[in-house]
C-alpha cells in the first residue's frame, strides 16, 4: 500500500515535470512547481509513517508551507509586479523538447539500477524518477530564456535531489535539512530581487539578452 | 562558549550593525575593529589546535584540524586586510560622491557576512553544515556583484547565482549519495553528516553510490571554486565587484571552495583510493590552467586578468592536489597560502588603478599608468612578478615543489603540458603588465582626466599587503609552516 503510493507520488512528480517542459504560460508552471513539490511532501510523509520516522513528518510540513506555498506565492506576486505574463519561447520547440526527455528519463532509469537499494521495487522507481527529474530541470535550465523559468528549473533540480535523498536514505539529519530549506528560500529571495532588477533595466526578462560580457 | 564559536560570532555581530547604520566614523570603525578580533581568535584557534588541541563545538559539527585551521587563518587574514582596504576604498569614492546609502549598508553589513560565511565552511566538520555555509558565502556576495549597478553588473550577478545554484544543487546531491553509500554505519543526529564519520565509514561504504556521490560533490564544490570549465561566472563576477569584494570572492571563497573539494577528496582516497578523485582534480586543474592561458594573452579588462590568474593558481593547486603524492599536497598547499598573501595585493593596486580611471577596462585606463599612479602601477607590477610564480618570491617555489611532485610521480605528460601552459601564462601577464604600466603618457587632449594617486588607507592598506607577501617568501614564521605541515597530514593521510 504505501509502496503503491510511494511509486504514484513519484510518478506524478515526473508527469509535472513533463508538463513544465510542454508549459507555454508562467503561471501554470509555477502552479505544476507547487504541485510538484506537494507531492514530494506526500512522499516524505509515506515514508515517514512507513518507516516510523516521525523527523520526516516535519520535514513533509516544511516542504508543503515552503515549497509548495511559500516559493510558488513569491514567484507569482514577482510575475505580478514585473507584468510579464508573456509565453516563453523556449530554444527548442515542444515536440522535440519532449523527446529528448524521454531520452533523459531511459538514462536516468538505467543509473538508478546501480544503487543497491535498485533491487527493492519501490525505491528504485523514487531513484529512477529522481535521477530523470534532475536531468530534466538540467535540460529546462539550458533552453529556456525566461528569467522565471530558469529559476523554476533550478527549483526542479533542487526537488530532484530532496527525492533522491528521501529515495536513498531515511532522510537527512533534520537540522541539516532544516538549514538547507532555509538557504533555498533565501537564494529564491535574492533571485526574485535580481529578476525585479533584470526587468526594471532591460524591460524584458529575456536572460539570452544578457550577452554582453565576453573574453 | 568555546574560542572557535567567538570567532564566529564576531563578525556575524559586526555585520549586524554594520547592516543598521550609524555615522560613518563609528561603521568603519566597528568594522575593522570586528575583523581585527576575529583574525586575533582565528590565531587563537590555531594556537589551541598546535598546542595539541582539537577545538570542536556543536557535538564535533565545527571542528578545527589542521586543514581546517589553515584554511581559517588564511580567510582571516584575507577578511581583514581586505575589510581596512575596503573601509579605504569606500572612503574614495565617498569624496566623489559616488556612494548611496544602499552600498553603504550593502558594503558595512555584507562585508563582515561574507567573512563570517567563508569562516564557517572553514571550520565545518558536518558535510550538511559545510553545504549550508557556502550557500550562504554565494548568497552573501551575489550583492557585491551587483554593487555598481550597472547592466553588466546584473549580467555577472545573474550568471553567477544560476552557476552557483546550480553548482550547489550538484553538491547537495552528492552529500545526499555520501550519506547514502555510508548509511548504517553512520549512526543517528546531526553527527552522521560529520566528516570524520564517514572517514570512519569510508572503507566499508557502497561503493557504486559513492563514486557518483564524490564526482558530483567535486563538480559541484568545483563550480564554486571555479574550476574549469565551470568558471565562467568567475570572470563576470571578479570583473564587475569591487576589488575589496573582490579579493574575499578570489581568495576567501577560493579557499573555501578547495576546502570542500578537499574534504571530499580525502574521503573518496580513504574509500577507493587516491586515484579515482585525485584523476579527476588532475583532469580539471589542468584543463583550468589551459583554459585560463588565451584569456589571458586577449584580455581587454584589468579586473577580468586577474580572474583568470584566479582560474589559473585553483588549477594549479588541484593539479597538486590531484598528482596523489605527499609532496605535490605539501606543494598545493604552500601554493595556497602564498597566493592567499601575494592576490590582495594585486587586486588592490589594480582596484586603485580602476578606481583612478573610473574603469578597469584597458583601453580606458590607457597606457603608462607608471607616471599617473606610480604606487599602484609598481604594487601591480611587483604582483604580478609573484603571482606569475617568479622567484625569489613564494610560488615560485611551491610551484617547483607541484612540479617536482608531479615528474617524480611519473605523470610526465601531464607535468609538462602544466610547465608549458605556466611559461605561456608568464609571457601573456608580462605582455598584458608591460602595456599597461610602460608606454608613452596620455595624450594631454585625452579630456578623460583620471583622478591623482594619494596615500590614503587604500594605499597603505596595499603597501602593507604587498611587505607581508614579500617578506612571506623568504620567512614563513613557523607556526604558519606547522600548519601547512599539519594540513598536508590530514589530506595525505586522513589525519
Amino acid at each position: 500500500m504505501t509502496a503503491n503510493l510511494l511509486v504514484l507520488c513519484a510518478a506524478g512528480m515526473l508527469v509535472t515535470a513533463y508538463l513544465m517542459v510542454g508549459q507555454k504560460a508562467l503561471f501554470t508552471t509555477i502552479r505544476l512547481y507547487g504541485v510538484q513539490s506537494a507531492l514530494l511532501a506526500v512522499v516524505a510523509a509515506t515514508n515517514a509513517f512507513s518507516e516510523g520516522r516521525s523527523e520526516l513528518f516535519v520535514t513533509a510540513a516544511l516542504t508543503v508551507t515552503l515549497k509548495g506555498l511559500l516559493i510558488p506565492w513569491f514567484l507569482m506576486k514577482v510575475i505580478d509586479r514585473i507584468g510579464i505574463h508573456r509565453e516563453i519561447e523556449p530554444f527548442l520547440n515542444v515536440p522535440a523538447s519532449l523527446l529528448v526527455c524521454l531520452g533523459l528519463t531511459v538514462v536516468g532509469y538505467r543509473v538508478s539500477t546501480g544503487f543497491p537499494e535498485g533491487a527493492r521495487g519501490a525505491s528504485h522507481h523514487v531513484i529512477g524518477v529522481a535521477l530523470s527529474m534532475l536531468l530534466i530541470g538540467l535540460f529546462l535550465m539550458v533552453t529556456r530564456k525566461k528569467a522565471i523559468t530558469q529559476i523554476l528549473a533550478l527549483l526542479t533540480v533542487e526537488n530532484a535531489v530532496f527525492l533522491v535523498a528521501v529515495g536513498v536514505t531515511s532522510g537527512m539529519p533534520f537540522i541539516v535539512e532544516f538549514g538547507i530549506s532555509f538557504d533555498v528560500i533565501l537564494a529564491v529571495l535574492v533571485l526574485g530581487i535580481l529578476v525585479q532588477r533584470i526587468v526594471g533595466r532591460f524591460e524584458s526578462m529575456d536572460v539570452s539578452r544578457l550577452s554582453k560580457l565576453k573574453g | 562558549m568555546p574560542l572557535l564559536v567567538w570567532t564566529l560570532v564576531f563578525p556575524l555581530v559586526t555585520a549586524g550593525i554594520g547592516g543598521i547604520g550609524g555615522p560613518r566614523a563609528l561603521r568603519e570603525s566597528i568594522m575593522i575593529g570586528g575583523l581585527t578580533v576575529t583574525f586575533a581568535l582565528s590565531l587563537a584557534v590555531a594556537g589551541q589546535f598546535l598546542a595539541g588541541a582539537t577545538p570542536a563545538a556543536f557535538g564535533d559539527a565545527l571542528r578545527v584540524d589542521g586543514l581546517s585551521a589553515l584554511v581559517l587563518v588564511l580567510c582571516a587574514f584575507v577578511g581583514l586586510i581586505s575589510g581596512i582596504y575596503g573601509v579605504g576604498y569606500l572612503r574614495r569614492n565617498e569624496d566623489r560622491g559616488l556612494i548611496t546609502m544602499r552600498m553603504r549598508r550593502e558594503f558595512f553589513g555584507l562585508m563582515p557576512a561574507f567573512v563570517f560565511a567563508i569562516l564557517l565552511v572553514s571550520m565545518s566538520n558536518n558535510l550538511g553544515i559545510l553545504w549550508i555555509a557556502v550557500e550562504l558565502t554565494t548568497l552573501a556576495s551575489v550583492f557585491f556583484v551587483t554593487f555598481h549597478d550597472r547592466d553588466t553588473s546584473l549580467e555577472a550577478a545573474w550568471k553567477f547565482l544560476m552557476l552557483g545554484s546550480l553548482g550547489l544543487a550538484f553538491a547537495l546531491l552528492g552529500t545526499v549519495l555520501l550519506f547514502a553509500s555510508g548509511q548504517g554505519h553512520l549512526g543517528e543526529g546531526v553527527g552522521a553528516l560529520n566528516w570524520t564519520r564517514l572517514m570512519q565509514a569510508a572503507p566499508i561504504m557502497h561503493p557504486f553510490t559513492l563514486r557518483l556521490g564524490v564526482v558530483f560533490a567535486l563538480i559541484g564544490y568545483g563550480t564554486k571554486a571555479g574550476l574549469a570549465p565551470m568558471h565562467t561566472w568567475k570572470p563576470d563576477a571578479y570583473g564587475e565587484a569591487p576589488s575589496p569584494a573582490g579579493v574575499l570572492m578570489a581568495v576567501g571563497m577560493l579557499n573555501a571552495a578547495l576546502y570542500c573539494v578537499l574534504r571530499i577528496h580525502i574521503i573518496s582516497s580513504a574509500a577507493l583510493g587516491p586515484a579515482f578523485s585525485g584523476g579527476l582534480l588532475l583532469t580539471l586543474g589542468l584543463l583550468s590552467v589551459l583554459v585560463a592561458t588565451p584569456f589571458i594573452l586577449i584580455q581587454w579588462n584589468l579586473k577580468r586578468l586577474l580572474a583568470y590568474s584566479s582560474i589559473e593558481h585553483v588549477g594549479i593547486m588541484a593539479i597538486g592536489f590531484g598528482f596523489g603524492a605527499k609532496t605535490g599536497v605539501f606543494g598545493a598547499l604552500l601554493h595556497m597560502t602564498y597566493h592567499t598573501l601575494a592576490k590582495p595585493v594585486s587586486f588592490f593596486s589594480a582596484g586603485t588603478l580602476a578606481q583612478l580611471h573610473s574603469s578597469s577596462n584597458f583601453d580606458r585606463i590607457g597606457n603608462g599608468t607608471f607616471t599617473r599612479a606610480p604606487i599602484a602601477s609598481g604594487l601591480f607590477v611587483l604582483s604580478a612578478v609573484m603571482i606569475t610564480g617568479s622567484p625569489p618570491f613564494g610560488l615560485f617555489f611551491s610551484e617547483m615543489t607541484i612540479l617536482r611532485a608531479g615528474f617524480v610521480g611519473s605523470h610526465v605528460a601531464a607535468t609538462s603540458t602544466f610547465l608549458a601552459a605556466l611559461i605561456v601564462l608568464f609571457c601573456g601577464f608580462a605582455y598584458q603588465v608591460g602595456r599597461l604600466v610602460l608606454g608613452p603618457p596620455r595624450d594631454p587632449a585625452d579630456r578623460r582626466v583620471p583622478q591623482p594617486e594619494r596615500f590614503d588607507l587604500g594605499t597603505w592598506t596595499s603597501i602593507v599587503a604587498a611587505a607581508i607577501a614579500m617578506v612571506s617568501a623568504f620567512y614563513l614564521p613557523g607556526p604558519l609552516l606547522a600548519l601547512i605541515r599539519a594540513a598536508t597530514d590530514v589530506v595525505w593521510g586522513g589525519a
